[in-house]
């Protein structure tokens, strides 16, 4: 098949656990996390094929798949967005920063340091913010929908924001991390 | 300070923090909550709208198209179907000048009519055409960049959410709208063919990676040409599947927005009959969907939370006041918009734009004796720019993603894309000038 | 003496034209600024952030709760599970098709019934003004002049409305008003329960020429709200100048709804419009086979719930209307 070169490992971003085992476990939480996203968007698509079909052939539409699919979107950026921070997939214009790369490679691992504290403070601001409006979801069994026709609760969408920004802020911190690593060691 | 001098410091931040190459979602994302934070003088306000935007900014169904379309565009790839459909298009183009760029946007012209989202046809595209046009001598990046410039016809050639967009805040038939948009759409599409041809005569290094191969290859006399029956068998399961999707649109099974789903799901259909997928490769190909989705829609997202720090530092007002301020004459007027929306889609998204610009344009426009569905397409044109001018230019992150070659970088889309940039702003002021290219079909 | 500047951000999740903003920018805000300058003493500096630059339509309610904007409007046809005792007339179809009643009475009610005043109380706001819909009816390709016509249909039907169609044999599909058109022009649905004020600014009508008046009724869409915190912070004149403001602000809303409802008829007539009437017989008959639709919103509601469906119910006798369907009954 063409350009298996542009392929997503798994085992691009996850190191050994020997070799580093705080790498390892982050690499593979934020692996489990993207497997449900994955699945997810599976999933979608069987629900709105489901939908068409059971609307035009049985009467019967599956109500609230709009709201279902809205909720749906927002669940897989936070179930991906730590797998794509270590993957480094992020979308950046970086032909700056491969020609500062070629004059001093130091201020390129300077500036990443900078540049994954920045992501790590956005997605700790928003876990702090998102905080207390996941205890309310539990707490109030807050729901999405219309009561007798369909309600699903809000708290898991909630739920997974809180996680994903926990382990992608964690993971932008990694990624600090090695390019501090990597600063030290050209240091030397 | 005035807030609007906060908000125009925080655009230069976000284009010097986007050049120095930091994640374009952690630029918008910083310095949107920074300029909340400033510009009310309230910490924790900045904190809540961040929450608001995070939780439902991107909550919407039409959003979730997007890993849609993207798993079908990976699926089309994967089964080889856009392999089999560019060899053809190569056989039956190949004396064509650029021939299967000429086959990527007559690809793009059919799909538009199946997508309201140009992200969709960037996203199904890229992996299809890119690597055939590589393979068959093109530059990548100009194949991808093909791929971006051509997208934005998904938004012009009915269904498109733009228009839909529009025709809802300016209070005019969407009805109307997607029949203006036809002549306009095919002008673009005409203009892309002919712009495509130009740069191949008058540029080739700009288009093939070795020129001299590419024209001998075109002039070639003893080729043996592909039977027909072999054409026709590569041509079937994407006619199947364009048959699926068009017919099903267009007889009412279900709506654009679900059209991405029934067409990933056909694509699987597709890909299984030709028992190109096992289960692993099935479950390679939607880990890519997931990986590609989220750093588009994160994105979205952040684009879409900068457009509220904006508007709370009081840009839209501004504007409204600098285009009422001013006698202008309906063409002038027309024009200094058109500015103020190709300079907002530089750092901001197509839907952002038309929320801030619509309500406060339209009724001056309407004032100014200027039908308000041509209007509309010239708001749409100029948006769509947008789509392919840096530093946020999302059709071209798409492509870039989507692609995920090392080789091939954003600026080098951004670079590819700039002749499609140039056709778009020469429909755009012949449609400014000529309302009749909107206004005739309807 | 000097005035002193009092700024309020003000906003919403729709365009200024829209019928539940329109008042909010064309009374409520001149309202305040005469009242006040009459006083001589405050006067306000208003900071707009209308059409949903700064929020979506989902997030009306937190919006204003949480102070993105100081006064907005706030949906709570789209707060089911947070407020949902505001929502008690889409659970109960066929009641009044007179909008300034709903007006009428919700501002009554909402100033007087605790449960009420409260559950805005509850979510960190102060209620101003109500917000209402004219009445919902059938637009579509195909008249109906008898429930059989609406055998195996296809109609959009969002939210708490798919409700009504429950036992019609029509089939309720999802939609907003902004996907109608293309739902109907492409046959995904064959026309919508909805209402003439937001039929005209979509342009439905060209897809869906036939408009059948059931009377599916009116409905209390929701409030204009103060954020509480911002309210109490207010100085006294200038609180009493909002309170004052917001009963124009509702009565300035009803005349927009109805001279925008009567536009729309008229327009839409000429646009090639039909009308059709569903006989008395047709209508009753259709609410009589609706199941038991209160049945989960009272479950939900509790005890609240009951006192304010049987206020609701007491006012709209009162005021002299007889529901179709005693919807109270057994309270
Ligand atoms: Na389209
Ligand atoms: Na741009």
């Amino acid at each position: 098949m063409a350009d298996e070169s542009s392929t997503i490992d798994d085992r691009g971003y996850i190191p050994r656990f020997a070799d580093a085992p705080v790498g390892a476990v982050l690499g593979g939480v934020a692996a489990f996390l993207s497997s449900i996203g994955t699945i997810w968007i599976g999933l979608l698509m069987l629900l709105i094929v489901a939908d068409v079909l059971g609307r035009n052939f049985f009467n019967a539409p599956i109500t609230g798949v709009a709201e279902i699919a809205a909720r749906s979107v927002v669940a897989i950026v936070f179930l991906q967005v730590s797998a794509a921070i270590l993957q480094g997939r992020l979308t950046r214009a970086d032909f700056l920063l491969r020609r500062i790369g070629r004059a001093s490679p130091g201020a390129v691992n300077v500036l990443e340091i900078v540049f994954a504290l920045c992501g790590a403070t956005v997605l700790a601001v928003l876990l702090w913010a998102s905080w207390p409006k996941t205890v309310e979801a539990w707490v109030t069994a807050e729901f999405f929908g219309v009561q007798g026709v369909f309600t699903i609760p809000t708290f898991p969408f909630r739920a997974i924001t809180v996680v994903g920004c926990t382990v992608g802020a964690l993971a932008c911190l990694y990624r600090a991390g090695q390019s501090l690593r990597a600063l030290r060691g050209a240091a030397e | 300070m005035t807030t609007l001098a906060i908000g125009f410091i925080l655009i230069a931040v976000l284009v010097i923090l986007v050049l120095m190459g930091m994640q374009i979602a952690w630029a918008l994302l910083g310095a949107g909550f920074l300029g909340i934070w400033l510009i009310r003088d309230n910490l924790d306000l900045a904190f809540r709208m961040l929450e608001l935007t995070a939780y439902s900014g991107i909550a919407d169904y039409l959003f979730a198209t997007i890993p849609l379309f993207v798993l079908m565009g990976l699926l089309v790839s994967v089964s080889n179907v856009g392999r089999d459909t560019f060899e053809v298009a190569e056989e039956l183009l190949r004396r064509v000048l650029c021939g299967l760029g000429v086959a990527t946007v007559a690809a793009n012209t059919v799909f538009a009519a199946v997508t309201g989202v140009s992200i969709a046809s960037a996203a199904v595209f890229t992996r299809v055409a890119v690597p055939e046009m590589t393979r068959h001598g093109y530059r990548p990046a100009f194949a991808a960049g093909t791929v971006a410039g051509s997208s934005v016809l998904g938004m012009l050639i009915p269904p498109s959410l733009l228009l839909i967009v529009y025709g809802v805040l300016a209070e005019v038939s969407i009805g109307g709208m997607f029949i203006a948009g036809v002549i306009p759409g095919i002008m673009l599409a005409l203009g892309f063919v002919a712009m495509l041809m130009g740069l191949t005569l008058v540029a080739p290094g700009f288009v093939f990676t070795d020129p001299a191969a590419a024209r001998e290859r075109r002039t070639l006399r003893d080729i043996e040409p592909m039977p027909l029956r072999v054409m026709l068998s590569k041509l079937l399961p994407i006619v199947v599947l364009v048959f699926l999707v068009l017919g099903g649109l267009y007889s009412g099974f279900f709506t654009p927005t679900e059209a991405g789903g029934v067409g990933a799901f056909g694509a699987l259909l597709v890909a299984l009959a030709r028992r190109s997928l096992d289960r692993k490769r099935l479950w390679h190909v939607m880990k890519q969907t997931g990986a590609i989705s989220v750093s588009i829609l994160l994105l979205l997202l952040a684009a879409s939370f900068y457009s509220r720090m904006l508007s709370v530092a009081g840009l839209p007002n501004a504007i409204a006041d600098l285009v009422r301020s001013g006698g202008f004459s309906p063409v002038g007027f027309m024009f200094l918009y058109a500015v103020i929306i190709l300079l907002m889609g530089m750092i901001l998204d197509s839907t952002s734009i038309l929320l801030i610009m619509v309500p406060i344009a339209a009724p001056i426009a309407q004032s100014l004796g200027i039908d308000l569905i041509h209007f509309g397409i010239i708001t749409v044109l100029a948006v769509e720019i947008g789509l392919l001018t840096p530093p946020f230019g999302i059709s071209v992150f798409t492509v870039q993603n989507t692609l995920n070659d090392p080789d091939v970088s954003v600026e080098q889309v951004f670079a590819a894309t700039l002749p499609f940039v140039l056709v778009m702003l020469a429909v755009l002021v012949i449609v400014a000038l000529v309302p009749s290219t909107a206004t005739a079909l309807l | 003496a000097a005035q002193q500047t009092v700024t309020v951000n003000i906003g919403s999740s729709h365009p200024e034209a829209n019928i539940w903003v329109y008042a909010m920018k064309n009374t409520f805000q001149p309202e305040v600024d005469r009242i006040l300058a009459e006083g001589n003493e405050y006067k306000v500096n208003w900071v707009e952030a209308y059409g949903g630059t700064l929020y979506k339509f989902t997030d009306t309610r937190e919006a204003v709760m949480d102070g993105i904007v100081d006064v907005g409007m706030v949906g709570t046809v789209w707060e089911g599970a947070t407020m949902p005792l505001q929502n008690v007339t889409y659970f109960t179809p066929f009641a009044t098709s007179d909008h300034k009643m709903i007006i009428d009475i919700f501002d009554e009610l909402t100033a007087e019934l605790p449960e009420l005043r409260d559950s805005w109380t509850a979510q960190n706001m102060v209620h101003l003004s109500s917000l209402i819909t004219d009445s919902y009816d059938i637009y579509a390709t195909f008249p109906v002049t008898s429930l059989a016509d609406l055998q195996n249909r296809k109609l959009n039907a969002p939210g708490t409305s798919a409700n009504w169609l429950q036992q019609t044999g029509a089939t309720p599909v999802d939609g907003a008003l902004t996907t109608y058109y293309t739902n109907i022009q492409t046959g995904v649905t064959e026309g919508a329960l909805s209402f003439a004020s937001g039929i005209l600014p979509t342009r439905v009508y060209e897809v869906a020429p036939q408009l059948t008046r059931v009377g599916i009724g009116s409905m209390y869409f929701g409030g204009i709200a103060a954020n509480k915190d911002f309210f109490d912070g207010l100085p006294e004149p200038v609180q009493a100048a909002f309170m004052e403001a917001a009963k124009a602000t509702s009565a300035a809303h009803g005349q927009y709804v109805e001279d925008l409802a009567n536009r729309a008829i008229t327009e839409m007539q000429v646009a090639g419009l039909t009308i059709t009437e569903l006989p008395d017989a047709e209508k009753a008959a259709w609410v009589q086979n609706l199941p038991n639709i209160i049945e989960p919103w009272l479950e939900q509601t509790g005890d609240a719930g009951k006192v304010v469906l049987k206020a609701y119910f007491d006012a709209l006798r009162e005021r002299g209307v007889t529901p179709l369907r005693n919807w109270d009954e057994g309270l």
